[in-house]
């Protein structure tokens, strides 16, 4: 249909409408994106940032980063939280959803709330709460010292065991955001198709096997990205409830990066560099993802 | 559903186990924050004395002093701005851009749009440090406007995904007619588009607002001011030099805790739906 409208007023309209977005998305992240590149190959020292006169160093500080042993210890523990989110969260709130989904307990509101519930409460909140409840004045060493009297808790202070605590309450705290992402696509599943594979003589395991499961495939590669990017956001609860402690050994990446922009005397390019670092590593697990939908997914 | 195998002995067995399963959920859940909340009911002293029991007598002062400490007052005020502030912004500047991706031609779309779509999955903590240096040189730190231009450009991403994707829906015909009629590009997004987008509106807000009153990362970085702070920033106070002032922390812990419940127990089905258009693909 032509309407009645020149190609130059449809060119006005369509900026104006774009351009608030455009600019404000642009000036937040693309261009400290870009600036942090260029800044990690400097020796950017704090002071003036605009029109100083910076050396540039090259890759120096990314040298400097990869021979930080705190470096490897931080992406040691992002690693263990995506194994946490990928194995633990994700079958777990598999399950649960598909309990949930096939009605197979009651009180299925009650239960999708309690499960759920965890993922509203600020991340600050829980963090502190949970420092705590595992500390040695908290409910934990009270509980296990019913069981065992001569208890000595020594989770939050031994830099060996510090990191468990923060892998249980991630776990406990996100299973639930998979869970409702589960339930929301296993609802979309055609309803006719699972009652025609039982009518078939299918039992439970088959149906879920051969009919669930592969309706799920692109889900369950949504899920596992979502769990790696979301394993690399993690700051405010470890933030909060260790603060990367005891002996930096519960750090991860960008309490890393915090560390060295924010405490002490700040070491911005190597700040940028780990900022960098990240930044190719989430475009990295963007195209991983992207070329993995492409394989597996497309039927949901 | 009433087959015969789902009857026999394993059959109960597995509804025990299943049942066993949700319910260790939901005491991992009551506990801690029961725990939390009866403990900010005792004086420090009777926290020392019983960690685990029930107060006896309830204390309630623990509430009024640490709202004191805390400054809850100006947090909360400041937290509502800023959350109301960034909803309404993210909203409209998300339509406004949706609804030019979605129906007016433009060769710049396809990596515009791309570009958002991207950033949806680019983890906001890479650029707190580069966020914060920029936010410095251009004299914005320690300002409202400072944390508020951050927290609308995150929120862009996800509104423009979704707004785009939703007004695509919307049928050509509709707006063709208008633009028969002599409306202009505003005005149909104004009369028309605006009014149909309910549905996704609703679930950007819920997701905006969210995010936004539970946001600490960068606020923490991009204010040190007090009067500007917001309500998580006001909480974490009270882990480290307040930590042994046990009362006073499950109080401001408690106080901090309640109104995400109450907004999650009156919008559950919102959110749930909200958590599951916000898990999509890039």
């Amino acid at each position: 249909m032509k309407i009645t409208t020149s190609k130059g007023e449809e060119r006005w309209a369509y900026w104006l409408l774009v351009l608030p977005a455009v600019l404000l998305y642009f000036a937040v992240i693309t261009f400290p994106t870009i600036f942090s590149i260029y800044l990690s190959m400097t020796n950017f020292s704090g002071g003036q940032l605009f029109g100083a006169e910076l050396t540039f160093v090259g890759f120096r500080h990314y040298g400097e980063m990869f021979k930080d042993p705190y470096f490897w210890l931080a992406l040691k523990n992002n690693f263990y939280i995506i194994l946490v989110s990928v194995f633990g969260q994700i079958p777990i709130g598999f399950v649960l959803a598909y309990v949930l989904f096939r009605k197979l307990v009651g009180l299925q509101n009650f239960f999708q709330t309690m499960v759920y519930l965890p993922n509203t409460i600020s991340t600050i909140v829980i963090g502190v709460m949970f420092q705590s409840f595992f500390s040695p004045y908290g409910a934990y060493t009270e509980l296990l010292k019913k069981i065992n009297p001569t208890y000595e808790n020594t989770l939050m202070l031994d830099p060996n065991l510090a990191m468990i605590p923060v892998l249980i309450v991630i776990l406990w705290m996100y299973t639930g955001y998979y869970m409702i992402i589960f339930l929301a696509n296993l609802q979309k599943i055609d309803i006719s198709v699972i009652e025609a594979t039982k009518i078939d003589g299918a039992n439970e395991w088959q149906t879920l096997r051969y009919v669930i499961l592969p309706a799920l495939s692109g889900v369950i590669v949504t899920t596992a990205i979502l769990a790696i990017s979301g394993s690399l956001k993690s700051f405010d609860l470890i933030f909060a409830m260790t603060a990367g402690n005891p002996a930096r050994r519960t750090s991860v990446l960008s309490i890393y990066m915090f560390d060295n922009a924010f405490r002490g005397a700040p070491n911005y390019p190597l700040a940028n560099a780990i900022s960098t670092f990240m930044v190719v590593l989430s475009l990295l697990l963007i195209v991983i993802i992207q070329k993995l939908e492409q394989r597996f997914g497309g039927r949901e | 559903m009433k087959k015969s195998y789902q009857l026999g002995f394993s059959y109960f067995l597995g509804k025990i186990l299943l049942y066993g399963v949700f319910w260790i959920f939901t005491f991992l859940t009551i506990y801690p924050l029961f725990w939390l909340v009866m403990s900010s009911f005792k004086t420090t002293q009777a926290f020392q004395m019983d960690r685990l029991g029930l107060p006896n007598p309830f204390f309630f002062g623990n509430y009024p002093m640490a709202w004191k400490i805390g400054k809850f007052d100006i947090l909360f005020g400041n937290s509502l701005f800023y959350t109301i502030t960034t909803t309404l912004a993210v909203l409209l500047f998300s339509f406004m851009a949706g609804f030019a991706f979605a129906k007016i031609k433009s060769k710049a779309t396809g990596w515009l749009y791309k570009s958002f779509v991207i950033g949806i999955l680019l983890t906001l903590q890479s650029i707190m440090v580069p966020l914060f240096l920029v936010t410095n040189a251009v004299g914005l730190y320690n300002t409202r406007l400072g944390i508020l231009i951050p927290y609308i450009g995150i929120g862009l991403p996800m509104g423009v995904y979704l707004g785009t994707e939703f007004i695509k829906s919307i049928p050509d015909a509709l707006i063709e007619s208008a633009r028969i009629d002599g409306a202009s590009y505003g005005r149909i997004f104004a009369s028309i588009v605006v009014p149909m987008t309910k549905p996704v509106a609703i679930t950007l807000s819920i997701l905006t607002f969210t995010g936004i009153w539970n946001e600490f990362m960068l606020i923490n970085i991009l204010a040190s001011k007090e009067t500007i702070k917001s309500l998580p920033v006001g909480i974490l106070k009270f882990s480290g030099a307040l930590a042994t002032d046990y009362g006073k922390q499950f109080a401001a812990l408690t106080i901090g805790m309640v109104p995400m419940l109450v907004f999650y127990l009156i919008f559950r089905k919102q959110i749930t739906q909200g958590v599951s258009a916000g898990a999509v693909k890039g």
